[in-house]
């Protein structure tokens, strides 16, 4: 069965850009415009993994992180943050606030992938 | 893609104009950073969106222009007012690159490369004109290393949804690996937590990839993990089965194998591995030497004075044994002998040091039959055997005229066109074959083709017309033959471009004389015509047999000596017919004394030396054997250049001077004399 991946960020582009890579590679996407409009998604339905942007209005990425590890259900699932090279100190926050792991920005849809391979077979 | 390269662009030209007002106000604030940062922010941001979406102008571009605001708020650089007219300029043009139809225009072009160049100037001042290097980095390293991996992960490493498994096979996919998985902390069955994590790995791996790649498999857990990355060596220690068994074994007997236990295991395996690298390393470089050994280029003036040298210590040489036979003086004989052996050997390598493969010369006619089957519009196929015998340097370089002249007849006059060998009943496709093996002391080049043949009759009454043999002479189809090499003959009915040239086969006969070769003609009509060149295998130094015929010496080639005997004298001057019996064959001879025209010798026995001529035996008959003896053979002045019975002369020891005989020469030319 295909893997469902819930995509979060502001940026119009990023989230066409990614939901294009995935939907390719296979995968279901549901997309989140911020934190609080992802949480929607967690209505029981079965989620793999959940890419998330850290800035965005109404809620950031760290709260949504944290949100979801308390999600009955979603306590376990792989969470990736899209991060920038410059946000080094950002990356222990949200490890902390229970991410799997990163992803750089800017990628190129290879490196997404490799990333999500990572986490998810 | 569409939708979002449209998105793109909305987003990219926002942030431009973002862009645009950050520096209007850094142009009238110039020393404050925040304003900096925020330009150069944008610059990042607009550069890290056009790399996503396939915009690689765009990157390329804003890459160096940001370089230039990261070098500012470093303060490697400092804002000035060639500086933001460069960057203003460049947004203008970064508006202009949102529209990709612009790519092609020339006015486009110009600008940007203009832009760039200015970009470039300003972050390497010191070269204007240099572009900035790619900054790619070496990938893979090329060599193979083995690493020791020890995995272990925080009991609650699933906890943020990591599954190591996943991790252990991109590990895996790095390279060989052998991997081995721990279970010694798991608790009773009662105690688990599936929620925790018990198990730890060990991996061994071998890879060519840079250690960084290895990090960067664990780059999500490296914080929660207990990772040791430790290098043991740059081989591939996967591979070698005895390690992987000892590991093996290791880690059946301990829970557990450990970095200090492995790594004393990898040491002795990298040493073995070493080991049998610096044999097979050895084996290499010797045979290498071997190799250069023997493809040393010498001068060939080196190789001139090297024989000249080894020529005037054959001479001393033979002067000493002299001395030593004449003088009696105790011990000085096993010397004599001992200088006359080294002498011998130092000659042999001197002599196979001036040869060289005849393939050097061979070569040359592939292109020429290929040329010539062109020209001619002949079909030949061409065949080269024994490329690899060895010649003289000096007789290679003086065969190539005369053996491009017979193969040209050949070509020419030879093999017929296709629709007459079609006709014939042969193969429309003609054959050449040029031949090179040793006989004896002699090697022997033939040039064999299956053309039309040489008619003797047309050959005989050429010669008669052209007044070069009288009409009533009985000749054998040998005989005939040989008249081609004569001069002023040519077969050739009509000169061509190919053969013809003034050159003819009598002038080939010479050049191969000059060399102490022969050569010789057979030829069956309609069949194919076979010429053999027969040549020494060297020009200066011959072994021959040291005779005297009243009281001079003279030296005969050993390589054309089959036998002596020791005859009375009666038997040679009581014969009528020049025939003696030997070993129960009647063999023909010639009593040299008789033929210089002086008295018969008053021995009671005469020796008579057996000589191989043409397949047969001819018996020459002289007063002494006085020995074997190494001739160094010295021209004859130009006055005595007719003898040719003589192919030169050599200084014996005392000084005196030995003639050499050419033995087919003096048969041949007594045999003639005899007849007539």
């Amino acid at each position: 069965m295909a893997k469902t991946i819930l995509i979060v960020d502001d940026s119009d582009s990023i989230r066409e850009v990614v939901k294009f890579t995935l939907e390719n590679e296979g995968y279901n996407v549901l997309v989140g415009v911020d934190g609080k409009d992802a949480l929607k998604h967690l209505n029981g339905q079965p989620i793999d993994l959940v890419i998330t942007d850290l800035h965005m209005p109404e809620m950031d990425g760290i709260e949504l992180i944290k949100k979801i590890r308390v999600t009955p259900g979603y306590e376990r699932i792989p969470i990736l943050f899209l991060t920038t090279e410059s946000q080094a100190a950002k990356k222990m926050e949200a490890k902390e606030a229970g991410a799997t792991g990163w992803i750089i920005k800017p990628f190129v849809p290879a490196k997404l992938l490799a990333a999500i391979n990572k986490v998810i077979r | 893609m569409d939708s979002f390269r449209k998105k793109f662009i909305e987003e990219a030209t926002e942030l431009i104009d973002k862009l645009e007002v950050a520096l209007l106000d850094l142009e009238k604030n110039p020393e404050d950073e925040t304003l900096v940062q925020q330009v150069f922010r944008i610059m990042h941001t607009l550069k890290g969106n056009s790399a996503m979406f396939g915009f690689e102008l765009i990157d390329n571009f804003t890459h160096n222009l940001e370089t230039i605001y990261d070098q500012i708020r470093n303060n490697e650089l400092e804002l000035s007012k060639p500086i933001l007219d460069v960057t203003f300029a460049c947004v203008d043009h970064l508006k202009s690159m949102l529209d990709e139809q612009n790519y092609n225009d020339p006015d486009f072009k110009t600008i940007h490369s203009g832009l760039v160049e200015k970009i470039d100037a300003i972050i390497n001042p010191q070269k204007p004109e240099g572009k900035v290097e790619s900054n790619s980095k070496p990938e893979a390293k090329g060599v193979t290393s083995t690493y020791y991996i020890l995995f272990e992960p925080n009991a609650d490493i699933f906890k943020n949804g990591t599954n190591p498994l996943y991790l252990l096979d991109e590990l895996c996919s790095l390279g060989d690996y052998k991997v081995f998985a721990h279970f010694n902390r798991v608790p009773q069955i009662a105690e688990i937590n599936p929620d925790e994590c018990y198990t730890y790995w060990e991996v061994l791996l071998a890879t060519d990839k840079d250690e960084s790649v290895i990090h960067d498999v664990f780059i999500f857990v490296e914080s929660d993990s207990t990772l040791e990355i430790q290098k043991l060596g740059e081989e591939n220690l996967v591979a070698d089965q005895t390690f992987i068994k000892e590991v093996e074994n290791l880690a059946e007997v301990q829970k557990d194998v450990g970095l200090v236990a492995i790594q004393r295991l990898a040491k002795v395996a990298i040493s073995n591995i070493n080991k049998r690298k610096a044999e097979k390393f050895t084996k290499e470089r010797i045979a290498v030497k071997d190799k250069t050994a023997s493809s040393i280029r010498v001068s060939s003036d080196k190789l001139d004075t090297l024989m000249n040298l080894v020529s005037e210590l054959v001479t001393t040489q033979a002067r000493l044994s002299l001395f030593s036979e004449q003088n009696n003086i105790p011990g000085l004989n096993p010397i004599v002998e001992n200088v006359q052996k080294l002498t011998r050997q130092l000659r042999d390598i001197a002599f196979s040091i001036v040869l060289i493969p005849i393939e050097n010369l061979f070569g040359r006619f592939q292109r020429l039959v290929r040329d010539l089957s062109a020209e001619l519009n002949k079909d030949v196929e061409f065949i080269v055997e024994g490329a690899d015998t060895e010649l003289d340097k000096t007789i290679i370089e003086n065969l190539s005229d005369p053996l491009m002249h017979i193969l040209r007849n050949s070509m020419d006059h030879g093999i017929e066109e296709a629709r007459v060998r079609i006709a014939n009943g042969k193969p429309a496709k003609g054959k050449i074959v040029l031949k090179a093996f040793y006989s004896g002391a002699s090697v022997i080049i033939q040039v064999i083709d299956d053309g039309a043949g040489i008619d003797p009759e047309m050959i005989h009454a050429k010669a008669i017309s052209k007044g070069l043999v009288l009409p009533d002479k009985k000749m054998s189809k040998k005989e005939i033959l040989d008249l081609i090499f004569l001069p002023g003959f040519s077969t050739a009915k009509k000169v061509t471009d190919v053969s013809g040239r003034g050159v003819g086969m009598d002038v080939v006969r010479k050049k191969i004389y000059d060399i102490r070769g022969e050569v010789e003609v057979d030829s069956e009509k309609g069949i194919g015509t076979t010429i053999t060149i027969k040549l020494p295998l060297t020009l200066s130094i011959i072994d021959g047999l040291l005779v005297s015929i009243n009281k001079s010496p003279y030296v005969v080639p050993l390589s054309a000596i089959d036998k002596i005997y020791a005859v009375e004298k009666d038997k040679i001057y009581n014969t009528f017919n020049n025939l003696i019996t030997l070993d129960g064959s009647q063999i023909p001879f010639f009593s040299l004394r008789k033929e210089f025209d002086l008295e018969p010798s008053n021995e009671e026995l005469e020796q008579v030396i057996v000589v191989n001529f043409e397949d047969e035996s001819v018996g020459l008959v002289v007063d002494y054997v006085i020995g074997e003896y190494q001739a160094v053979l010295k021209p004859l002045g130009k006055h005595y250049k007719n003898h040719d019975i003589f192919s030169g002369a050599t200084i014996l020891g005392d000084g005196t001077v030995a003639l050499v005989m050419d033995t087919n020469k003096i048969i041949k030319m007594f045999a003639i004399g005899n007849k007539e």
